[in-house]
């Protein structure tokens, strides 16, 4: 019979990946480091927060498992279990910068962002993704998804920057869950109770045949420690981020108003050969666009007057030496999903062209060019299609071209004018160092909209609407945001919809200060747990995680 | 000199209502659309109509029509049914067609039952076991006309009614010889059948249906959802009850602690030597559960009440084990099956709500009215027993010359339900109940004098041994753990108990609690089933969860 | 969710730390310490509210069989006297083990 990895618990199966006898287990549940959030919503904490560290060896090499207990709260990555994932993905940076090589492997079996805590889920998946990202020009950050939840929400995208990814067949792995979706799109979009077609679109058997997972391995623990161990020392790597081209060639080839189905796209994704695709900047046209807080703001900081795109929904320009980038509505989209301005499957590949296309134009460059996300987003795109093709794949593009020019020491600055909401702000927001936000109440900025989280985490919007009264980290408003302590600057005096000469000046010279202000400071993302707001309440558990971790690091 | 009596009325009763719906039909075939028209001109106001139903297969089609008759032509029927499953069952009472339900099993519909029952909308005449029912069909329950599901009907108007067989050729026959007037739905028309499970002789109409007769997948376990102290459980059945009896012959009941049961044969019974020797020949349907112990040969037959979804190919391809016709499909047959249950079975086991502290079981609930199918008919000792298998004997009181054996009934309950609701008390609800629904009878589901052992997590009574209702009610203090009744228990009686070998811990059965691992279970996914079943097991969509 | 603390005077030290048991539907975690003082301490933070009584009877039947003394921290996400009875016996085993 086979001994089965998906059956054991998150503790379990972490010490499983090890060789007997050689794991320890940092801040174990003796600390009893619960989540300070959960207790005020009346919800039963965790000793670990989901989250298990393990050191040990695997095949004799260095390696740090990383588990999530996908039986606690959905797997949902929260303030304390994000930080304990970020603080020991930084310990093993900074051991193999130190040239003590040692492999990270972590175990995703989570629904995402964990809904009660949801702007510190965002928060730390977007640090979790940044340690990735700069991991992986170390040792190869092996990704195992061995079910039941799977990976979702935003660890999705944290998937697809993962060097490889080792699946059974009994995960699944989206952006969005087929409840979700239905909630927000309709049922005609996609079917929850449909369970062929949830396991035949977003299992991993489809999955591994489209690019989105790399390995399917028997459901046993043998056979997920060699595949493990073969793929650290084959150094594997799916580039998974790096295929900007390939999928807007793919993209070109769907017609987004016809049905697709899953045998129908294996068979695109198979004949699609990568074309080169060229981004030009957006110029100044006759016809105004759709309105948007994040338009309005592109054109007056950019001096573009009715700016357009090749793709419409992708507003990029240089302008004094600043690449200022937004996404914005285009009723007529191609694409319907994207029309309000959700952030789909293309904005996240032609932002990731952009992008990386300045680090390799500056490479060789003293001084970094600045990027500029103006931000307006409302979510991410909620489709069948989208996830049929993966569109976490898109945000982790740009997600992670944005990290990897941070990384390379261009000032990346948010200037928040809009919403800033779930993947979409992941995609498009949360890899810059600074972010410079309008104190403006049309502003959204959360995780999931109200009905969606109010369904998935089983309580009434009335009831959710009481948890945000006492736990900042729910609130769907800028103003409880600014207590998290990530944000550089909340602008008082300035408005979303009302960007007069006096406020596109003072604005400019927001950016300008934060952009001086990442001068020799540090290119990660700690600047936002290092503000007096984080220190001395925003992120408190935070940094007790990250020194707790520090401690025991070492034996 | 007398006047003749006409011996034949309801014959030519019969002749009247189908010749005056003649124009309807074309031989003995109805149109579709025509079916509410039919059921208006053949139903008359007061008939006794077995609608068929149980908790697998529905004549949905017929049920559905019945909900658009005329009120003011078809009213005050007295419907027969085996189970009360679908929303329609009941709206025919809101609607004013029918007025007296006689009936076995409530299930979903039981908080909709109780309700009526207090509104006045719904008149029960009795809850049944199954076989009461289908006994009273042929006494005095003569049913005026049924309704029934067929998957296939060939053009003479014989029927197919295969895998799901189940209790139509039962109903069927108490019309079909007394001059009831049998309606049939059919899935499908064809030219040849696979075989012929009821003759044409038996059938008056057919209605083709709009779409397929509903069917749930009842009996389905996803061994995902089984959780350790099911397994702990089982393994102290298995060894407690299973081996120490010697059970060969048995029924399992719907549920995870049976479904834990059959799982851990292949592995823990297995480790016990216990192959061949246990559960060899079952009344059952056919659980997927069970699929792991056939395929590692601890079964030799299985006689199905029903059939259960996904289950139809691997039936066919063991044709060794199950009852499958020349054709290849499973007969299934409810009465006949609960008739092995009663009288050819060394052991029943099943669960149940609540238990009182003397031993009574049920599954009647404060305003949940929900009948008990079979449970009765095979959770009792049938007194008309004569052959002797090992395990009946074993129950058997030495001190009597007389003394007969006695069938096996146990109850396996965790002491709190998932609600948290104590199983032990002192009264059942049931008692609540008879007086709310003016029942005759209390609706207890297994009586005390029938229970020979119960289990839990805390360890086993064996009932059949005590000698005094103090005893009994003792027994089951001491395994009731923290409920009312258990709280009775004190340490001293325990163990006076213990030494008696009428309640055993799972120390005393050499249980280890560490070992009740789901690790134990030889499947833990359905998708470990279907691979158990060289993928001959096909299971809903509603249980995939795999890729 | 209710936060429950009982107290016991029993006899057997703890003497190291212990845990089983994940916080998911139907189930629960325990973490058992040394004892601070004297008195054994458990703090029950559990989802289903107004069991108080069930614990306490729980509580007594399982120290009465084996009297622990140390401080106890559980959190119960809706398990069944059975599974909390389970858990505690496995707790009690993890002890054995690791001493």
């Amino acid at each position: 019979m086979k001994n089965s990895f998906v059956e054991l618990n998150g503790r379990q199966r972490a010490f499983a990946l090890v060789d007997e006898n050689s794991g320890r287990e940092l801040v174990g549940p003796e600390y009893d480091m619960i989540s300070p959030h959960l207790e005020p919503q009346k919800i039963v904490p965790e000793s670990d927060d989901g989250v298990i560290l393990v050191k040990g060896t695997l095949n004799g090499k260095n390696v740090v498992v990383i588990s999530i207990e996908g039986k606690f709260q959905g797997g949902g990555i929260g303030e304390v279990s994000g930080a304990k994932i970020v603080a020991a993905l930084e310990e093993a940076l900074d051991d193999n910068k130190n040239g003590k090589t040692i492999y990270p492997i972590i175990i995703l079996d989570t629904g995402g962002v964990r809904l009660q805590e949801a702007n510190y889920g965002l928060l730390s998946i977007s640090e979790i993704q940044n340690s990735v990202i700069a991991l992986k020009k170390y040792v190869p950050v092996i990704g195992l998804v061995p079910g039941r939840v799977g990976s979702f929400g935003g660890m999705s995208i944290t998937s697809a920057v993962l060097s490889y990814l080792i699946t059974t067949k009994k995960a699944r792995v989206a952006l969005n869950g087929p409840e979700v979706i239905e909630q927000e799109a309709g049922v005609r979009e996609f079917d929850s109770s449909d369970k062929d077609l949830i396991w035949n679109t977003l299992g991993t058997r489809q999955r591994v045949k489209t690019g989105i997972a790399d390995e399917l391995v028997e459901d046993d623990v043998e056979t997920i420690k060699n595949a493990i161990s073969e793929a650290i020392d084959q150094k594997k790597d799916a580039h998974r981020t790096d295929k900007a081209d390939f999928y807007l060639t793919l993209l070109d080839k769907i017609d987004f108003s016809k049905p697709l189905t899953t045998e129908e796209y294996r068979k695109i994704f198979n004949e699609t050969k990568a074309e080169k695709h060229e981004i030009p900047s957006a110029v100044s046209s006759d016809t105004p666009g759709d309105k948007s807080r994040g338009r309005l703001w592109f054109e007056k900081l950019t001096g573009i007057k009715n700016a357009k795109s090749e793709y419409p929904t992708v507003l990029a320009a240089e302008v004094d030496g600043k690449e200022y980038i937004a996404i914005v509505p285009d009723k007529n989209n191609r694409f319907p999903r994207v029309r309000n301005g959700e952030v789909g499957l293309q904005e996240g590949f032609v932002i990731s062209k952009i992008v990386n296309k300045i680090v390799e134009e500056d490479k060789d460059k003293e001084v970094k060019r600045p990027i500029i996300l103006i931000v307006d987003v409302p979510s991410q795109a909620y489709g069948y299609k989208e996830e049929l093709i993966g569109i976490h794949i898109g945000l982790a593009s740009s997600a992670a071209a944005y990290a990897k020019a941070r990384q390379a020491g261009h000032p990346v600055i948010d200037f928040i004018p809009g919403d800033a909401v779930s993947g979409g702000f992941l995609a498009h927001g949360l890899q810059s160092n600074r972010m410079i936000a309008l104190a403006d109440k049309s502003i959204t900025i959360q995780a999931m909209s109200k009905a969606s989280a109010a369904r998935i985490t089983q309580r009434t919007i009335a009831e959710l609407e009481e948890a945000t009264k006492h736990v900042p980290a729910m609130a769907y408003d800028i103003f409880n945001y600014e207590k998290l302590g990530a944000l550089y600057k909340l602008v008082h005096d300035v408005s979303s919809w009302d960007a007069n000469d006096d406020a596109v000046k003072e604005v400019h010279e927001l950016i300008d200060e934060a952009i001086a202000s990442t001068k020799d400071q540090p290119t990660d993302l700690r600047f936002r747990y290092e503000t007096p707001i984080a220190i001395e309440s925003g992120r408190k558990a935070t940094i007790k995680m990250r020194e707790m971790v520090d401690d025991q690091w070492e034996k | 000199m007398t006047e003749e009596k006409n011996w034949h009325t309801h014959r030519d009763a019969k002749n009247a209502r189908l010749a005056s719906a003649s124009s309807l039909f074309n031989g003995k075939f109805a149109k579709t659309e025509d079916v509410v028209e039919v059921l208006n001109t053949l139903i008359k106001p007061g008939d006794k109509v077995v609608l068929e139903g149980d908790n697998q297969k529905q004549a949905s089609f017929l049920s559905e029509a019945l909900t658009k008759v005329d009120p003011e032509r078809v009213h005050d029927l007295h419907m027969i049914m085996s189970s009360i499953s679908c929303p329609e069952h009941l709206d025919i009472f809101d609607l004013g067609i029918a007025s007296k339900m006689d009936f076995s099993f409530a299930g979903p519909q039981s908080t909709r039952v109780s309700q009526m029952i207090a509104d006045g909308t719904m008149t029960v005449g009795d809850i049944h076991t199954y076989l009461e029912l289908f006994g009273r069909l042929f006494i005095d329950l003569i049913p005026n006309v049924v309704l029934v599901a067929a998957d296939k009907v060939d053009r003479e108007g014989n029927l197919y009614t295969g895998f799901n067989t189940e209790e139509t050729p039962t109903i069927v026959e108490a019309a079909a010889f007394h001059d009831g007037i049998v309606i049939v739905q059919a899935n499908e028309v064809v030219d040849k059948l696979p075989r012929v499970d009821i003759p044409s002789d038996w059938v008056d109409v057919i209605i083709p249906a709009d779409k397929p007769y509903q069917l749930e997948p009842l009996f389905t376990r996803d061994p995902q959802a089984i959780t350790e102290l099911q397994i702990l459980m089982g393994m102290m059945a298995i060894k407690g009850i299973y081996a120490k009896h010697h059970v060969q012959t048995l029924n399992h009941g719907v549920g995870f602690n049976t479904s834990a049961i059959e799982l851990l044969l292949p592995t823990y019974g297995e480790q016990l030597g216990l192959k061949g020797k246990i559960c060899r020949n079952w009344e059952l349907n056919p659980t997927p559960t069970l699929i792991p112990a056939i395929e590692s040969g601890w079964v030799q037959s299985i006689h199905s009440f029903g059939g259960e979804v996904g289950m139809e190919k691997y039936i066919a391809a063991r044709p060794d084990i199950f009852f499958v016709g020349k054709d290849g499909t499973m007969r299934s047959n409810r009465a006949l099956g609960q008739v092995a249950g009663q009288y050819a079975l060394d052991m029943f086991v099943g669960s149940t709500l609540q238990i009182d502290q003397w031993g009574n079981s049920s599954t009647v609930t404060n305003g949940r009215l929900s009948g008990f199918g079979g449970a009765p008919n095979m959770g009792s000792n049938p007194t008309g027993r004569r052959h002797s298998t090992p395990a009946w004997q074993s129950l058997k009181p030495d001190d009597d010359p007389l003394a007969k054996g006695q069938k096996l009934v146990v109850q396996m309950v965790e002491t709190f339900g998932a609600n948290k609701k104590p199983v032990f008390v002192d009264h059942l609800d049931a008692e609540e109940v008879r007086k709310e629904a003016k029942l005759a009878n209390v609706p207890i589901m297994i009586y005390s004098e029938d229970t020979t052992h119960i289990v839990t997590e805390e360890g086993i009574a064996y009932l059949y041994k005590t000698d005094s209702m103090e005893e009994r009610k003792a027994a089951i203090e001491a395994i009731a753990g923290v409920t009312p009744v258990g709280l009775r228990s004190n340490p001293e009686e325990v163990k006076k108990l213990r030494e008696k070998g009428i309640v055993a811990l799972p120390e005393d059965l050499g249980v280890r609690r560490e070992d009740a691992k789901r690790s134990l279970l030889a499947a833990q996914t359905m998708d470990d089933i279907v691979e158990w079943s060289h993928g001959l097991y096909n299971p809903p969509a509603k249980f995939r969860s795999w890729s | 969710m209710e936060k429950l603390h009982f107290e016991y005077q029993n006899s057997t030290p703890v003497k190291k730390f212990a845990h089983v048991g994940v916080v998911a539907s139907g189930d629960l975690e325990i973490l058992v310490y040394p004892a601070d003082g004297e008195k054994t301490t458990l703090d029950i933070t559990t989802g289903s509210d107004g069991f108080e009584k069930v614990w306490q009877n729980v509580l007594d039947r399982f120290f009465a069989r084996y009297p622990l003394n140390g401080k106890f921290i559980v959190h119960d996400f809706g398990a069944t006297p059975g599974v909390v009875n389970l858990r505690l016996t496995q707790a009690m085993e993890a002890l054995k083990d690791e001493k």
